[in-house]
């Protein structure tokens, strides 16, 4: 078995280190007998919507995400958006979220249109949202941490989110979530990287990848005990210093 | 003969002189609460205490310490008169601490020269009421993202200070596309590579700013040295790399202790390893040159250079060989594991990751730099410390490196044991800011440290 994993602007989004969602799903693959092959796929390059089986979409500087915009509304939008309603796993960080939904205003009053794939828009604002967050998922009933450090908030209207915000900021410190879900793609603000502490995650892209390609197949469990104390370390520190 | 100075910073001086005294006998350093002393009693004090001395201002991403170090031992050397910040205290305050404890209230007559280190941040404040000489900026990297955001917000921080001070005549990386074509009254000195530590022409999908700063094109290179910097140009708008007046000419040998380089058409060997160091000592050069000091002098005295404390120091604990690497961000840690991978012998490993403001609170760095490097070398035990010691297993783990190998050490105590029982005698610490700090004030506990700063 093999998965085809899109890694998007690798060259252009790739300032907070989420190239290592990446190398952790290329890692637990690898240890299931998965062979992984990556594509990087950049400016003027096409999207081929029924080439890859896991998208991945990362974060970048104001600078560079501005020249990814343009290209994106350009040269992809048909492949993504097509690859999205088709509920292929897509997981979208921080820039990369942003730019899915129907705008970014960035800091300095410039408006970024983005896909409009999702009924969320982003706002410029004036103060950052910095620190490690911890957020709990009703659905999966799951607990996941990650570091966001965003100017934007996010406004996700009636989709639903990634996790309700036990400790943070979340989209945009008002509402009280963190992300969003639509269909199988899987959208946060979540650095850390976003895979390293939540290793459920990464294995619910696999296995739900590996799903639509050959079919129900349940993955063998790994030796999460470093990743899950790292969690624990993150979660059990955080909501002690919560401020009330 | 006594120099004129109106009451509040003869005051603020005073003041902040015996809060300086006291610091060390209490504290053993606290470098910077003196300076927040004189500021609050004269904010002004900088102009008082900075009269009358070249000043050196040496900031950038990596190498600001060891640069200043080199730039302030070959002063030295050359016999002059040099004061220099260099206990790590690059903020305004630890500057202006600097500077009253070298606060003399007699007027001196040789040329007093101030090799100062400072924060990316801080130097817009310092030039609010002082011009320096020389401005010196190393380079620019992505580096706790937290902290000062972009490459691009650095570099602005920066320039914001510049601007003040049309006069300073700034020394700059020419290998750093960033930092080309600035468009300033100053003048303006570059330094740069002319041959390259690698065959690299394709510059790494994970480096910095690797879009033209002019018209967003991606930047080709004729040949990169590490990360972004190299000999790059535009094809779209013709931007390129600028005329260097200083240049590394030719790199004869690299070992894990040095490099045998020719600078100028004149061969030095810098007493550091690594491209990054290189890098260090043709900037070092570069000021000194510019300063008037002898070529002669800038030979002895990098051929003689030690380790800052905290970069790449050599401690010996029991047998084992210690050095100690600070690591700060991906570029500075890529250049260490490359350092790493020249030395040929068997070695251990101990990796400890501190997420405090100082390190970075955001870990997620680690994941862009390249550990995968470290799983094709002869390592014995690995050791994993600090505060987010999980994460930083987690990291290696994913490089590949054997988890049969990982240590996981909670705490100072057991690390030095598992470093004592190490079965190879060399010991790599790479080590992030606090725990650098932390450790070496462990080991100066314990008594394999003499001094502290």
């Amino acid at each position: 078995m093999e998965l085809n994993i899109c890694h998007l602007y690798p060259d252009l989004l790739n300032v907070y280190g989420d190239l290592g969602n990446i190398l952790i799903l290329k890692y637990r693959a690898q240890q299931r007998g998965i062979g992984i092959n990556i594509f990087n796929i950049s400016l003027g390059d096409p999207f081929d919507s029924s080439k890859y089986d896991i998208t991945f979409f990362g974060g970048g500087q104001d600078y560079e995400q501005s020249i990814v915009s343009e290209d994106l509304v350009k040269n992809k939008k048909e492949g993504i958006v097509s690859y999205i309603e088709e509920g292929n796993v897509l997981l979208s960080i921080c820039g990369g979220y942003q730019l899915l939904g129907k705008y970014y205003s960035t800091p300095d009053g410039q408006k970024l249109p983005g896909l409009d794939v999702l009924n969320i828009y982003t706002e410029g604002g004036s103060n950052r949202f910095i620190g490690n967050t911890v957020i709990y998922n009703e659905r999966f009933k799951e607990t996941y941490v990650g570091f966001e450090n965003h100017s934007g908030r996010t406004y996700i209207g009636d989709l639903e989110p990634l996790g309700k915000v036990i400790v943070g900021y979340g989209n945009n410190g008002e509402d009280g979530y963190e992300g969003c879900i639509y269909k199988n793609c899987f959208c946060t603000y979540f650095h850390g990287s976003l895979l390293s502490k939540n290793p459920e995650l990464a294995d619910r892209f696999i296995s739900t990848a590996i799903s639509k390609k050959y079919g129900d197949i349940k993955l063998d469990p790994l030796d999460d005990t470093l990743e899950l104390n790292a969690k624990k370390f993150i979660i059990e520190r955080e909501t002690k210093n919560k401020p009330n | 003969m006594v120099l004129k100075i109106n009451i509040k910073s003869f005051f603020s001086i005073i003041i902040s002189k015996i809060v300086i005294k006291l610091s060390k006998f209490l504290f053993k350093g606290g470098s910077n609460f003196p300076g927040k002393v004189a500021l609050k009693l004269d904010k002004n004090i900088l102009k008082t205490i900075c009269k009358d001395y070249k000043i050196i201002v040496i900031t950038g991403t990596n190498g600001k310490t060891t640069t200043t170090s080199m730039v302030y031992n070959i002063l030295k050397h050359a016999k002059k008169h040099v004061i220099t910040n260099n206990t790590g205290a690059n903020m305004l305050t630890g500057i202006v601490s600097c500077f009253i404890e070298n606060y003399s209230f007699k007027k001196c007559s040789e040329t007093n020269y101030a090799v100062i280190e400072c924060d990316e941040a801080n130097v817009t404040l310092f030039t609010d009421y002082v011009t320096p000489e020389i401005i010196t900026v190393t380079n620019l990297f992505r580096d706790q993202l937290d902290r000062y955001g972009e490459v691009y917000t650095t570099l602005k921080k920066i320039l914001k200070g510049i601007k003040k001070v049309p006069l300073s005549n700034l020394i700059l990386n020419g290998d750093e596309s960033l930092l080309g074509d600035l468009n300033l009254p100053n003048r303006t000195i570059y330094y740069g590579f002319n041959c390259s530590p690698t065959n690299k022409k394709r510059v790494d999908a994970n480096a910095d700013a690797k879009f033209c700063k002019k018209c967003k094109n991606p930047y080709k290179y004729n040949f990169l040295t590490y990360n972004h910097l190299g000999d790059y140009y535009c094809e779209k708008c013709g931007y390129k790399r600028p005329e260097l007046d200083y240049t590394l000419d030719e790199i004869k040998e690299q070992t894990p202790d040095g490099s045998l380089v020719v600078i100028s058409g004149k061969e030095y060997y810098v007493n550091q390893p690594g491209t990054y160091n290189m890098y260090n000592a043709l900037c070092a050069y570069s000021i000194a040159v510019v300063c008037g000091i002898s070529t002669s002098y800038i030979y002895d005295s990098l051929k003689k250079q030690k380790s800052s404390f905290g970069r790449q120091e050599a401690i010996n604990i029991e047998g084992k060989e210690i050095k100690i690497i600070l690591v700060k961000n991906p570029a500075g840690y890529d250049q260490a594991i490359n350092t790493l991978s020249l030395d040929s012998r068997t070695f251990n490993l101990a990796v400890l990751l501190n997420d405090n403001y100082a390190d970075g609170r955001d870990v997620s760095w680690i994941w862009d730099v390249n550990f995968e490097k470290l799983s094709s070398l002869d390592i014995d035990k690995i050791m994993i410390s600090g505060i987010r010691l999980y994460d930083m297993a987690i990291r290696l783990k994913v490089a590949g490196l054997p988890q049969d190998n990982f240590i996981i050490c909670k705490h100072y105590e057991n690390l030095i044991d598992e470093i004592k029982n190490c079965k190879s005698n060399t010991v790599y610490v790479l080590a992030t800011y606090t725990a650098m700090i932390t450790f070496r004030k462990f080991l100066n506990f314990k008594g394999y440290i003499k001094k502290l700063w």
